[in-house]
Formats: C-alpha cells, sequence, structure tokens
C-alpha cells in the first residue's frame, strides 16, 4: 500500500516536473496537463463506476453522494460528502480537488480505523470508473480551472536524531501540539473543541499510533499529509509556512513517536514475579520491565446501547506479582481526561443514542454533550491565538474494567465475553476515574450486574499527557474471583469508557476474551530433562555397540574355536 | 506441487542408483528423501502433526523392506557393524556416539523454549440447530420452514426487491461492523474478534447452510450456540434483541442476493 502511495507521489512530482519544463515559457496557465481538459472520463467509464457505486458504496455515502446512506448514522467519522469536492487524502495543495490518482488510492487502500474499508478485490479499471462516477457528484470537477496539480513532494534527506530533536522543536514551535498534543497522542489543549466544515466533531490524529493515519504512516505520506493539510478539518497545509526541510523533520519527529509499524496486538499479557512488594504509591514504577502486551479495542455493538465508534483503538497492558498479590498496569490515549462526573457499567443508554452520530452535527451538540461547543470552521486554524472554547465538564467520567472469570474454568468453559452469563458470573474489576478507588461487581450479564464489594481491591489512576494509566491491585487468592496461580494462564477482558464521548453502561470499547500467564518465579529448567535425555541415549547406544562387538568377538572365536579343532584334528591324523 | 524440490530428490536418487549405493544407503537416502518432498514439496505446506504421522509409516516401510530377506539384513547390518567394530572408524564412531545425545538434549531445549501460546479450545464451526426455535413469541420451524418472502421472487418480483433492499438496509446498519462491506468478513472491528466474523462471500459458507439456519445464527447469536461450538467468545449479537422478524428474513434475502448465493435447498420428505 505504503510502497504504492509513494511510487503514485514519485510519479506526481515527475509529472509536475515535466509539466514545469514544457510550460517554462508561457508560465502555469499554460501547462501541458490543464491544456488536456478536466478528467472526468467518458460516459462508459462514468456508467460502469455507477453500477459498482450502487452495489458497493450507496451504502454509506448515500445516492446522492452526499454521505447520507444507511450506515451513516451508526459511523464515525461520517461517509465524505461528495457533492462538496473536499477529500481529506490528497497530493494537491490545500483546498485543491484531488487528483484521479488520489481518489483511485483512497478505495483501493481504504482509511485505517475508520468504517472506509480497502477494496483490495476491484480491478484497477473498476476502481479508476468509481473515481470517475465520484467526481458527478460535484460540479467543480468539470471546471477547468479546477483541474488539480501535485504539489511537489521533494526527496527525502535522511532520518537522523538530528532532525527528529529539530522536527520536534518545530512541532511546538508551529503549534502541532494545540490539537495533537505535547507527546502527539491527540490531547492538546484545542482537541475537545474540534470540528469539520460540516460541524461534526472531529478527533486530531494520536500521532503516537501511525497506523491509524488516514492517509497512511510511511514517512513520506506524513509528509504529504503535513504538505496537503487534510481538507474539510482543522487539519492545515503547512506547505508555504515550512520548508521541506522542516517538513520533513516534524514526519521524522511523527513517525519516531509511534515507535513501531504497526500497533503489534498480542493475546496473551505475562505476569512477572517481583521480590520487592508492590506498592501502589511506586504507580508505574513497580512494573519496569515486565513485557507489554497491547489488546484491540472494538466497539461493544453485540448489547443494546451498542458503541459504533469507540474513541480509543487499543490498551497496552502489563502485569507484576509479589508473594501475596498480583497488580495489572493498564494504559491507554486518551484525548481529554474526564475525571468529574459519573460512570458504572449498569448505567442505562437510550436506544435513540445508537443513532447519534446523525444528530452529532453542532447544531446539537451531540457527542460533546448537551451544551453548545460549536465554532465556526474559521476558527479551526492553529495559527489563530483565538481564545479556544472550552469543553463544557462531561456528564459521564471515563472508566476502565478488568474481567475474570468468577471460578477458574475447567476445560474450555468461559463465562460469557460481554460481563459474564447466568451460570457462569465474572469477576469484574472497575475503576470510575472520578473517584479515588476501583469498585468490584459480580456480572451474570450486560443485565445483571451486581456490586460484590469484598475489599480486596484497590487501585490507582493517573493522566498525564493524553494517556490514562491505571493500577489494579488484588491478592493472589481473593475473596471472590478466580485465583492467579503460577504457572497458569487466565482469561481476562478489558472495558473502556470515554465520558467525552457519553460512553457509560453498555456503550463503551471492549475488548475480546484475552489470557494472562502467571509466569512462575522461577522458571523450569532445561538443564534436567537435557541431561537425563542424553544420558538415555548415550546407555543405549553404548549398549547396542558393546552387543554388536560381544557378538562378532564370539563369532569370531567360533571361527577361530573350529579352525583350531580342525588344525588339531589335522595334526592328530598326521601323527 | 513444489517441482524443483521433487526434481532434486528425483536427481540424488538417479545418481544413488548410478553409483550402485548401498542397500543402507539408500533406505536413509529414501527416508530424507521423502521428509523433504512432504517438508518442502507441496506449495501448500502439511501440517507437521501430520508429517510426523507420514514420516512413522516411512519408517516402517523401511524398515519392512530391509529385514524382509536375510540378504538385506545382512546387507544392511554388514556397514553398520564394521563401523561399530573396526577399529579405523574408532574416531568417527566416537563421534557419532557424542553428537546423537547432544543433538537430542538441542531438541529437548528448543521444545522448553517454545513462545507462549494460550490454551487453545477446538471449537464447531457449524453445530447442527435445533429443529425449532421461538422468535418474538413466534416459533419458527427450522427443518420445514424455510425463508417466507423467498417465493416473491418467482410470484411478486417488486415485492421481492423491496425486500432485499430492506435486507440492505439492515445489513450496513448493524452486519457491516464486523461482515465488511463486501461481506468478506472485513468489518472495520474484525482486528479485536476471534472467532472472525463469516466470510459470506466465501462459496463455502451460507451456500451449504439452509435460510433456516441463518435465521437461527441471526436470531440468537453467539448465546444461542451449544456449548461445542463455544458461545461464550463469538461477538455475534442476538439479532432478535434488536430486529424484527420481517427484517431478519429480509437481511438474509439480501445475503444470498449480494454474494449471488443461494441457499441449501429444503431435503426432500421421502413419501411412501
Amino acid at each position: 500500500m505504503t510502497s504504492r502511495l509513494i511510487g503514485s507521489s514519485a510519479l506526481g512530482c515527475l509529472a509536475v516536473v515535466i509539466a514545469l519544463l514544457f510550460a517554462a515559457p508561457t508560465g502555469p496557465t499554460g501547462m501541458l496537463l490543464r491544456a488536456q481538459g478536466p478528467d472526468i472520463g467518458t460516459e462508459a467509464q462514468r456508467e460502469s463506476g455507477k453500477t459498482l457505486y450502487l452495489k458497493y458504496c450507496v451504502q454509506c455515502h448515500g445516492e446522492k453522494g452526499d454521505g447520507n446512506g444507511y450506515a451513516t448514522p451508526h459511523l464515525l467519522p461520517r461517509p465524505r460528502d461528495f457533492t462538496t469536492g473536499k477529500f481529506k487524502v490528497r497530493t494537491t495543495p490545500s483546498g485543491a480537488l484531488p487528483t484521479h490518482q488520489d481518489l483511485v488510492n483512497i478505495i483501493r487502500r481504504g482509511m485505517p480505523y475508520t468504517s472506509m474499508p480497502a477494496w483490495p478485490n476491484l480491478s484497477d479499471q473498476e476502481v479508476s470508473d468509481l473515481a470517475y462516477f465520484t467526481k458527478t457528484f460535484s460540479p467543480d470537477f468539470s471546471i477547468p480551472e479546477n483541474i488539480p496539480q501535485p504539489i511537489p513532494l521533494p526527496s527525502a534527506p535522511a532520518a537522523t536524531n538530528e532532525s527528529i530533536e529539530l522536527g520536534k522543536k518545530l512541532y511546538e514551535e508551529n503549534g502541532c501540539l494545540k490539537c495533537h498534543g505535547t507527546l502527539g497522542r491527540g490531547d492538546g489543549p484545542s482537541a475537545p473543541t474540534l470540528v469539520d466544515d460540516l460541524g461534526h466533531p472531529i478527533r486530531a490524529a494520536d500521532l503516537a499510533q501511525g497506523w491509524t493515519f488516514r492517509g497512511g504512516s510511511s514517512r513520506e505520506d506524513v509528509f504529504k499529509t503535513m504538505s496537503t493539510g487534510l481538507n474539510g478539518t482543522p487539519m492545515p497545509s503547512f506547505l508555504e509556512a515550512l520548508q521541506p526541510e522542516q517538513r520533513w523533520a516534524i514526519s521524522d519527529f511523527i513517525v519516531s513517536l509511534s515507535g513501531s509499524n504497526g500497533p503489534g496486538y498480542t493475546n496473551l499479557v505475562v505476569a512477572k514475579h517481583v521480590l520487592d512488594p508492590i506498592d501502589l504509591a511506586k504507580g508505574a514504577a513497580n512494573f519496569g520491565s515486565a513485557p507489554v502486551a497491547r489488546f484491540p479495542i472494538i466497539g461493544q455493538i453485540t448489547e443494546p446501547g451498542r458503541a459504533f465508534h469507540p474513541p480509543t483503538t487499543a490498551v497496552t497492558v502489563q502485569a507484576i506479582y509479589d508473594a501475596e498479590s498480583i497488580a495489572l498496569l493498564v494504559r491507554w490515549h486518551n484525548m481529554s481526561a474526564e475525571k468529574a462526573g459519573k460512570n458504572d457499567p449498569t448505567l442505562p443508554v437510550p436506544p435513540e443514542e445508537e443513532e447519534e452520530s446523525a444528530t452529532s452535527g453542532a447544531s446539537k451538540g451531540g457527542v460533546f454533550g448537551d451544551q453548545e461547543v460549536a465554532q465556526p470552521p474559521a476558527a479551526a486554524d492553529p495559527f489563530a491565538e483565538a481564545a479556544a472554547p472550552i469543553a463544557p465538564p462531561s456528564e459521564f467520567s471515563d472508566a476502565v474494567s478488568i474481567q475474570i472469570p468468577m471460578q477458574a474454568p475447567t476445560g474450555a468453559r468461559k463465562p460469557y465475553f460481554i460481563f459474564g452469563d447466568a451460570q457462569n458470573a465474572v469477576d469484574l474489576w472497575f475503576f470510575d476515574l472520578a473517584r479515588p478507588d476501583p469498585l468490584q461487581f459480580t456480572g451474570r450479564g450486560s443485565a445483571d450486574i451486581a456490586p460484590n464489594d469484598t475489599g480486596d481491591l484497590s487501585g490507582v489512576a493517573s493522566y498525564d499527557q493524553g494517556e490514562w494509566s491505571v493500577i489494579f491491585k488484588r491478592p493472589l487468592r481473593a475473596t471472590s474471583g478466580a485465583p492467579f496461580v503460577p504457572g497458569e494462564f487466565l482469561p481476562l477482558a478489558f472495558s473502556v469508557w470515554d465520558g467525552f464521548s457519553r460512553e457509560r453502561g453498555n456503550r463503551r470499547g471492549l475488548t475480546a476474551w484475552y489470557s494472562i500467564y502467571v509466569e512462575p518465579e522461577v522458571a523450569p529448567s532445561a538443564a534436567g530433562p537435557m541431561v537425563r535425555t542424553a544420558l538415555l541415549i548415550l546407555v543405549i547406544e553404548l549398549a547396542v555397540i558393546g552387543l554388536v562387538r560381544r557378538s562378532r568377538r564370539s563369532a569370531a572365536e567360533v571361527l577361530r574355536a573350529k579352525a583350531d579343532g580342525e588344525g588339531r584334528q589335522q595334526a592328530a591324523t598326521r601323527a | 506441487m513444489n517441482i524443483l524440490v521433487v526434481l532434486a530428490v528425483a536427481a540424488v536418487f538417479a545418481l544413488l542408483r548410478f553409483r550402485r549405493a548401498n542397500l543402507l544407503v539408500w533406505a536413509g537416502a529414501w527416508w530424507v528423501g521423502l521428509y523433504v518432498i512432504f517438508r518442502f514439496g507441496f506449495s501448500a505446506p502439511i501440517p507437521s502433526s501430520v508429517v510426523s504421522l507420514y514420516m512413522g509409516i516411512v519408517s516402517i516401510a523401511i524398515l519392512a523392506y530391509v529385514s524382509s530377506s536375510e540378504e538385506r539384513r545382512e546387507e544392511v547390518s554388514r556397514p553398520l557393524v564394521r563401523f561399530m567394530t573396526e577399529t579405523r572408524y574408532a574416531a568417527l564412531l566416537g563421534a557419532t556416539v557424542v553428537a546423537i545425545p547432544a543433538l537430542a538434549a538441542a531438541n529437548v531445549y528448543v521444545q522448553m523454549n517454545v513462545p507462549l501460546e494460550p490454551p487453545l479450545f477446538p471449537r464447531t464451526v457449524h453445530p447442527a440447530s435445533p429443529t425449532e426455535i421461538t422468535v418474538h413469541d413466534k416459533k419458527i420451524d427450522l427443518d420445514a420452514g424455510e425463508n417466507p418472502y423467498l417465493e416473491l421472487a418467482i410470484s411478486h418480483p417488486e415485492e421481492f426487491r423491496k425486500h432485499v433492499e430492506n435486507g440492505r438496509r439492515v445489513y450496513y446498519q448493524n452486519c457491516v461492523f464486523c461482515h465488511g462491506d463486501n461481506m468478506t468478513a472485513n468489518g472495520m472491528f474484525v482486528h479485536g474478534l476471534d472467532p472472525i466474523p463469516t466470510n459470506f462471500a466465501d462459496q463455502g459458507a451460507i451456500s451449504i447452510l439452509r435460510d433456516t439456519y441463518l435465521f437461527w445464527r441471526i436470531s440468537k447469536g453467539g448465546p444461542g450456540l451449544p456449548e461445542e461450538a463455544a458461545p461464550w467468545d463469538t461477538a455475534m449479537p442476538a439479532w432478535e434483541k434488536f430486529l424484527k422478524e420481517e427484517e431478519i428474513w429480509d437481511a438474509i434475502l439480501f445475503l444470498y442476493d449480494f454474494t449471488g448465493q443461494k441457499p441449501r435447498a429444503k431435503e426432500e420428505v421421502h413419501t411412501q
């Protein structure tokens, strides 16, 4: 995917260079490409595109191309409204239309962590036809003056530690942190107030999770996004404001924030034994070098009160245990800490709220709560120093939970992964982050959750630079819930509530069942079994060789004896 | 079939034939050659447990062959006995005696250091359905019943298209998040699901199932599965909580319509 995009950007550069070479005497208006007229395809291509559109795209983008399809009420970010001619991911200047290839690329590879999927199974011609049909929704594509010209994407200098340092400095100086936050976790002070041109709430990208970037996560992709901006969103173009070297430096810094190319999701967290007693006051420092597991968070879309677009995409988990207790550190990125308000796994969610994205425009407040937080799109310019509206306090607080089976599972049988079932309860460790301590519940299904305060559970939570760090601690063997036994696996699952997005009760992000393994204090040594195996085989070998040699010897002796006997006989006859 | 690997093995065999190799060498060559073919000769890899099984059979076959006559036994054992008794092989014999236990010990070490994997439970993918279920207080016969709107395809095509369209709405408002825009189970939440959702575009999925079976799976979801299908792990909702009976049937019509497949036909009831 990425290589295709790099290829296309390279092609784009080449096209611009060639165009400039030819057009030099007559100036930009005489450009070769412009002389060809708008690239809107043939009637046949658009017709073919329409057929495909009506099969694959209309459900979200709507018959009129206005982003109002069947699925739209459940989607955030909302499907693109093609009638505006505004496209986020392009190779063209801010405000300009995308090139044909830009549209082809976005259909082909989709937009990560949104409802726009990649379409790898359509042929090149089909994707191109779809792009042509998409253009029919906006008259802008037919105007010759609007023919999009890719911006130059100069070749990249090598990424170095210095360029990353320089990028960090430029990142701070140019106001990127106002939306994206100091560590890039999408938690800048302006982030909660961002809306797109249509007044829908929009989130600043979490730059520490490159794999979620809509326009691609490679260094070249990031450079391109910074150069072109994302049309229709508060993300501006830095084409004029920053030199290419400066943009490359910021790109290097942004790429360095993710630390890896992918999320590296796993299915297991390993609890390490620690000698020092776990001290909650020491916080995350307790967890030292315990291995980090990352589990994907998905929307709770199984029980009524569904959450179709949880803002949390993953939790990272570490676990340790001492002589008496086990502790789990759960961390996730969160745009703004909601430390006021309430939360509870049993809070009801009215069914109308499932459809909320449809009504969450600026006029209704929607995701931002009941109060009006809209601002005109003009205020989205991050350079503007105008006081950003402060998001109103949320009705609901952030929260997190861990669930384990009430009894250690025998065989395959586990409780239902969403808060258990009538026959198989789960022990739920719930932390309303507006409160100082976690609470314990017993879950027998989403509709049957009861407080179960045994006093076994303790915890501590902190929020820093766009990340919640929450520690739960419980005795290895507790009054309630399955025991943690060294050398054994136990299922566990997580839920995360974002108060800002009005998540509470069933409306939340969750994980499927994963496992925790309590690693024995002393790992069983391989030396014993190795020596035993080697010795056993050695004994067998020596026995076989000994037997063979003995039988050989006795055979030889028989022969010799025979020969001796014959000799004696001969001697006797001679005598 | 990985033709290069097969050719390489055949070439080695031809060379052995040409050199008039000893039967012991042949036995070893067959064992190694077949292992190489099982392991690397097929483009679709054979599971290692199955390869072990095959190699067990190969070992027994080779043993049976070399011990099938006095001459063969003699031909195989002679070089081995010489290797173990003659003084000129003493150094090599010593090295072999040490190397074999060392390799076995190394194997034990590797076996004990495989990456940790959570316990895996096999589950039945399409478990048998009950004969009858109750959805919205109505009994649905899964054996004798069928989609009540299917017959409209012939009797009232326009009415039928309306049902398909309604099914399309239901699908994209509810199912798309997991089963995906083109039904290939690539919805936006798939990376967080295990088991993964059914791929409706797969020719071996809904076409081998009756539409009443789909009705059961959709209306009762994960929690309605029998134990052998691990109902506690699947995120498939019990759609009766969200959808009317008609909406479920319409969604089923749409699934078959979009993928160009047909439900498995009702089994003929044998009449006397």
